[in-house]
């Protein structure tokens, strides 16, 4: 416990209820007040129940209030996921009590207890997937519906496997409970700072050279996989990244970057600008606890914290969320975490993939352009 | 398009919480301090980070949170929350607030207690507990009537109108002051105090000096009593609403300025009939609005607009939107004709 201004990242409850709601045929129920509910509310697109306790069902119990919840819900939901908020938590409510005749999942993430890849765990490992060997495919996971770049990663992961002649098995979480239960023996993860589902995960497609890694690594694995268009497809997405970066240098010193986000999608978006551009990375913020890398990385959560990072490094080029966005207007900026607030984006924006890579690139670039433009007039 | 499926009555009315900070974070010069779990402080944060963005303004309110782990929750929060006063405390803000949660309330932390201990800036302990302290709507108004209390003596010099209680969460939160405002300047009255939005804590003592207040909604009108009786000020209970309210707005906004309002009261009218004329292609056009039926102000705006556009009302018309806070005067009723026009024509 320590004091924190502005706390910038999801509770673990909103990261429970992120990587449930992927799942079609499970409803989820936050087991608390509206004011937990609205948050998470606003990121998933999907439904979402909720007890909204008042004063009395604190003092006298929420059972009743919770059981009157879960009758309501649609029978189409084969099974209920309860996520516990911080007070049913501290008043030792247990859902699993109520609602005998439906098959409820009880998962415990009170906010207080972590960040939101610690809920996204603690709701995988609720949920126990299961792999079944005859499975045929990949799973993919880190896919989470209150990701902006979700539905992008996926799309991409997906396009990747079927140019290797693969399919996608389980998708965690975009899934149904059904699927969870028979998962393929490998996955590949487009974050690997989210807990993993079920099967060996043997690549991230964080990267050009990840991408390219983990399809070797799936075509000694898999019958039928064909790594071959998905690498000569890397190999010119590099050939593409080079000629327009060599451009770019041609004119311009390249930009000093801080980058935020969770760990390893802010250390890949450090290897391509370092890699690509030449790029000096003044710092790397991450939300989560940080994984290894050959940059430094310390743990920024708070907008405080993430405030004096760009007033001590004064990068050119920021990538992050709207809050860095807002911090550093004068810095050239992507986004490459939540929240992106303030911008219309329907499209599905991978950040995995080749042509997460090849976005991400082209994204910096012309952000590093419009901003030396400005400057200039 | 799949809908969040919502509980009707006071469970939707939202947290407690929210609604104080969203008064306690229009001072510029403050710290808010929530005294609970630093997902309570995330949520709303992010919560105005988006209204900032869709305001255009690009500075956040400084939210502490104490951080309340798991620990904490066991063993108490109290020193975690003196702590974090300490820290507000440093970094010289002329005030403090102090804000608690549902979980906070629950563990039994005396929160107002930590609060009054003494300290070097003024702390002001708004008692919130997130849902156990009701909803949204008691936020918002025990934190508004928490700082009418700090007031203290009236200020120097002349006074002008007070704005209580903007909706600061409100997507059209500065197009209906704005419009109250250009509303005022007609009698060449000036709006000297927005109580709370974008103030600085050294103007409070305007409050103590205003000659007219403009209350956002009757909802408020336990304040605008209790601001009559601390300082003798007469309020307006809302703002002006529909063609014929907002004549009645200047009108009695006027009488207590002690200004003559016949010459505002007949110039608005003439912006409104020459407002009216761009819809006319609207007659006879037959509308339906769910809030538009039996009574209300809702349902005596859009019987107005009907009778001054033509138009019909029936269940079987095209659906209309009605918003909710409902729009305000005359320019509001113009914005909310091009939507209609979009919904009859498109």
């Amino acid at each position: 416990m320590g004091n924190c201004t502005n706390p910038v990242w999801p509770c673990a409850m909103a990261g429970a209820v992120s990587c449930l709601s992927g799942i079609e045929d499970l409803a989820v129920v936050i087991h608390g007040s509206s004011g937990c509910y609205y948050y998470p509310a606003t990121l998933m697109p999907g439904e979402l129940f909720g007890t909204f306790l008042q004063e009395r069902e604190v003092i006298f119990g929420g059972a009743a209030r919770l059981s009157e919840v879960l009758q309501g819900i649609p029978s189409h939901y084969l099974k209920i996921a309860v996520v516990t908020t911080c007070v049913t938590a501290v008043t030792g409510e247990d859902p699993a009590g109520v609602g005998a005749d439906r098959d409820l999942l009880v998962v415990d993430s009170p906010g207080f207890c972590g960040g939101m890849e610690e809920g996204y765990r603690l709701a995988m490992e609720a949920l126990a997937p299961a792999v079944a060997p005859e499975t045929p495919g990949v799973n993919l996971d880190g896919i989470h519906p209150a990701d902006p770049f979700s539905r992008g990663n996926l799309r991409e992961a997906e396009r990747l496997l079927a140019l290797s002649g693969t399919t996608p098995a389980t998708i965690f979480t975009d899934t149904t409970l059904d699927r969870l239960g028979r998962a393929a023996p490998v996955s590949l993860s487009v974050n690997p700072d989210l807990a993993g589902g079920a099967g060996r995960r043997i690549g991230s497609l964080l990267g050009l050279p990840a991408v390219a890694a983990a399809f070797r690594a799936l075509g000694e694995e898999c019958e039928g996989c064909d790594p071959g268009p998905v690498l000569e497809e890397v190999e010119r997405a590099e050939e593409r990244i080079t000629h327009a970066a060599d451009k770019y240098l041609r004119r311009h010193d390249p930009p000093t970057v801080a980058i935020f986000g969770m760990s390893a999608p802010s250390v890949y978006a450090a290897e391509m600008l370092a890699t690509y551009l030449d790029c000096g990375i003044a710092a790397i913020g991450s939300r989560n606890d940080p994984g290894p890398s050959r940059f430094r990385v310390g743990k920024t959560t708070s907008l405080e914290e993430i405030r004096a990072v760009l007033d001590r490094e004064q990068p050119d080029l920021v990538l992050g969320s709207s809050y860095e966005r807002m911090v550093h207007p004068q810095g050239a900026f992507v986004g490459i975490t939540l929240p992106l607030r303030g911008r219309i984006q329907l499209r599905a924006r991978p950040l995995a993939g080749v042509e997460g890579a090849l976005d991400l690139m082209e994204q910096v670039l012309n952000a590093c352009m419009d901003r030396e433009r400005r400057s200039r007039s | 398009m799949t809908l969040k499926p919502l509980p009707s009555g006071s469970r939707l009315e939202g947290c407690t919480l929210t609604g104080a900070l969203s008064v306690s974070t229009q001072f510029r010069d403050a710290v808010t301090v929530i005294h609970g779990p630093p997902g309570c402080a995330q949520h709303n944060l992010s919560l105005f980070h988006a209204t900032c963005l869709e305001n255009d303004t690009v500075v956040l309110p400084r939210l502490a949170s104490t951080d309340l782990d798991e620990s904490g929750v066991i063993f108490g929060g109290e020193g975690a929350l003196a702590e974090a006063i300490r820290d507000a405390a440093a970094l010289d803000p002329p005030v403090v607030f102090v804000l608690s949660t549902c979980v906070v309330e629950t563990i039994g932390d005396d929160t107002g207690a930590v609060c009054s201990r003494g300290w070097d800036v003024p702390v002001v302990h708004i008692p919130t507990a997130g849902f156990l302290g009701g909803v949204f709507r008691d936020g918002f108004h025990r934190a508004l009537q928490a700082i009418a209390g700090c007031a203290g003596e009236p200020g120097d010099g002349p006074g002008g109108v007070v704005l209580v209680g903007e909706k600061n969460l409100e997507y059209e939160v500065d197009a209906h002051g704005g419009e109250v405002r250009r509303l005022l300047s007609l009698l060449g009255a000036r709006v000297d105090l927005r109580l709370v939005r974008g103030m600085d804590w050294a103007t409070l003592p305007r409050l103590g000096v205003s000659r007219l207040n403009v209350l956002r909604e009757p909802d408020l009108a336990p304040l605008g009593v209790w601001l009559g009786g601390r300082f003798r000020t007469p309020y307006l209970p809302s703002y002006p609403v529909g063609l014929a309210g907002t004549l009645l707005f200047l009108a009695r906004a006027g009488r207590i300025l002690g200004m003559d309002a016949a010459g505002a009261v007949r110039r608005e009218e003439e912006v409104q009939q020459e407002m009216l004329s761009c819809y006319a292609d609207l007659s006879g056009s037959r509308v339906w609005c769910d809030r538009g039926d039996g009574a209300g102000e809702g349902a005596a705006l859009v019987q107005e607009l009907a009778a001054v556009l033509d138009l019909r009302v029936d269940r079987h018309g095209t659906a209309v939107p009605l918003p909710d806070p409902l729009p305000v005067g005359t320019t509001g009723i113009r914005q909310l004709l091009h939507r209609w026009r979009r919904a009859i024509h498109g």
